[in-house]
């Protein structure tokens, strides 16, 4: 041990303090989910994690304490990464362009919804098969992985996300969205809105539209035929 | 035992040891700074994620964020202890933060058991695939920690390389920062 590292070691704050403080804060974070609240959890759980890992750093790691020239090491790294990353997010954050759609994002979109089931790989569907995706005896969950194209059930496996399972925009994506997601029970929404439009909106996406980048383009996934019966499925919500 | 000159040695008033061990901490900055901040970017662009993340275990994360501030707090009394000479006290510390280390991926690997079980792998969709990659490299130093720590504290108990038991406890506590950000971006933002 070399003198340098005794003069600059002596510092030994009250550990058990500041575990204690790092306890209720961990206490506080779980605590804020309970609020429902989006931005109280939020707070909560990065504010306190700021806080948490400011307290480790100073006081555990002796940051407080350390020569300049380490927190120089550690400062540059954090800036250069900072750097790196700010320079390669704009490509990552768009999933399409002018001329350009990232088609492997919109399928890991689709994959991010539980019981998905693919309707790009079934053939489109007959009018009898449509008229038969119309009866609501069928539900979502119990669809067979192989199923023929159904818009109900794609609706509910995909769309419902964040159109929420009756249409109604409520879905569990819907909170982290705004503008919020289309509320097709509204007889508001439909008094501007030509199936035309719909169908552009679901194959192109939202913007192109008008309407929220957020909706994604389905049109790698789904065919025109397939974006038609969708919007005839989502007449069936209206007003319910 | 002869202690090697490069240990004390030192143009920035930091000794060598200590110094490398804040470059390991930088280089880790560059890797889990990278991760979390990908994860943050690829959660704003995928609302539908919240339903896969509905389903992390927010008390089973507490649990575990708990254990790892635990086993921070007693290396860092290792630490106290170390620099008081004292190497058969530092070393009881630095046992505990192991064993804290094996309770967290205890629990860890029960949890996972469980959510694989249910079907939740790492390939089932983008939230699944950066929950384990993030956990797990997380948890992959934990146990290379808990496996320095064993070797430092059996060294330390003996009264040797007691300096080693403040740099081990640097990185460990590095260890820690990762989980308190990983705890509320994977449990608690649902």
């Amino acid at each position: 041990m070399s003198e340098q590292d005794r003069d600059t070691h002596q510092h030994h704050p009250d550990y058990t303090k500041i575990y204690v403080a790092l306890v209720i804060l961990l206490i506080i974070s779980v605590v804020g989910t309970f609020s429902g609240i989006l931005w109280i959890t939020f707070i909560m759980a990065f504010g306190v994690a700021v806080v948490k890992a400011t307290l480790v750093a100073e006081n555990f790691m002796h940051l407080k304490w350390e020569k300049v020239v380490a927190k120089w090491v550690l400062g540059i790294s954090l800036v250069l990464m900072l750097l790196f990353f700010a320079g390669v997010s704009p490509d990552i954050m768009k999933d399409r362009g002018l001329q350009w759609v990232n088609n492997a994002d919109l399928a890991a979109t689709a994959r991010g919804i539980p019981d998905e089931e693919e309707p790009g790989k079934g053939a489109p569907a007959s009018a009898a098969e449509s008229a038969k995706a119309a009866a609501p005896t069928q539900t979502a969950a119990a669809a067979p992985a192989a199923a023929p194209f159904n818009p109900e059930t794609t609706f509910k496996t995909v769309c419902a996300a964040c159109h929420g399972p009756e249409g109604e925009g409520n879905g569990p994506g819907a909170a982290a969205l705004n503008p919020k997601p289309a509320n097709f029970t509204d007889p508001a929404f439909w008094t501007d809105k030509t199936d035309s439009i719909l169908e552009k909106a679901i194959r192109q996406g939202g913007a192109s539209v008008g309407k929220s980048s957020a909706m994604p383009a389905w049109g790698s996934i789904l065919t025109e035929a397939q974006a038609k019966q969708m919007v005839a499925y989502l007449h069936t919500l209206k007003g319910k | 035992m002869q202690t090697p000159i490069a240990t004390t040695r030192s143009a920035t008033g930091i000794p060598t040891g200590r110094l490398a061990i804040w470059w390991l901490v930088a280089s880790e900055i560059v890797i889990f700074g990278g991760l979390l901040l990908s994860y943050v970017m690829h959660r704003i662009g995928h609302p539908e994620w919240a339903i896969a993340q509905a389903h992390t275990h927010t008390f089973v994360g507490a649990f575990n964020t708990f254990v790892l501030l635990t086993a921070s707090f007693t290396a860092v009394k290792g630490h106290e202890a170390a620099e008081k000479g004292d190497g058969k006290r530092a070393a009881k510390f630095l046992y505990l933060t192991m064993g804290g280390a094996c309770l967290f991926i205890l629990v860890k690997s029960l949890e996972w058991t469980s959510e694989i079980l249910e079907g939740f792998t790492i390939q089932a969709n983008g939230f699944w695939a950066f929950y384990y990659t993030a956990a797990g490299l997380h948890a992959l130093h934990v146990i290379a920690g808990a496996i320095v720590i064993f070797f430092v504290a059996r060294d330390a108990a003996k009264g040797r390389n007691l300096q080693r038991v403040e740099y081990v406890g640097i990185y460990w506590h590095f260890v820690d920062i990762i989980w308190i950000f990983l705890f509320p971006l994977l449990y608690i933002a649902k």
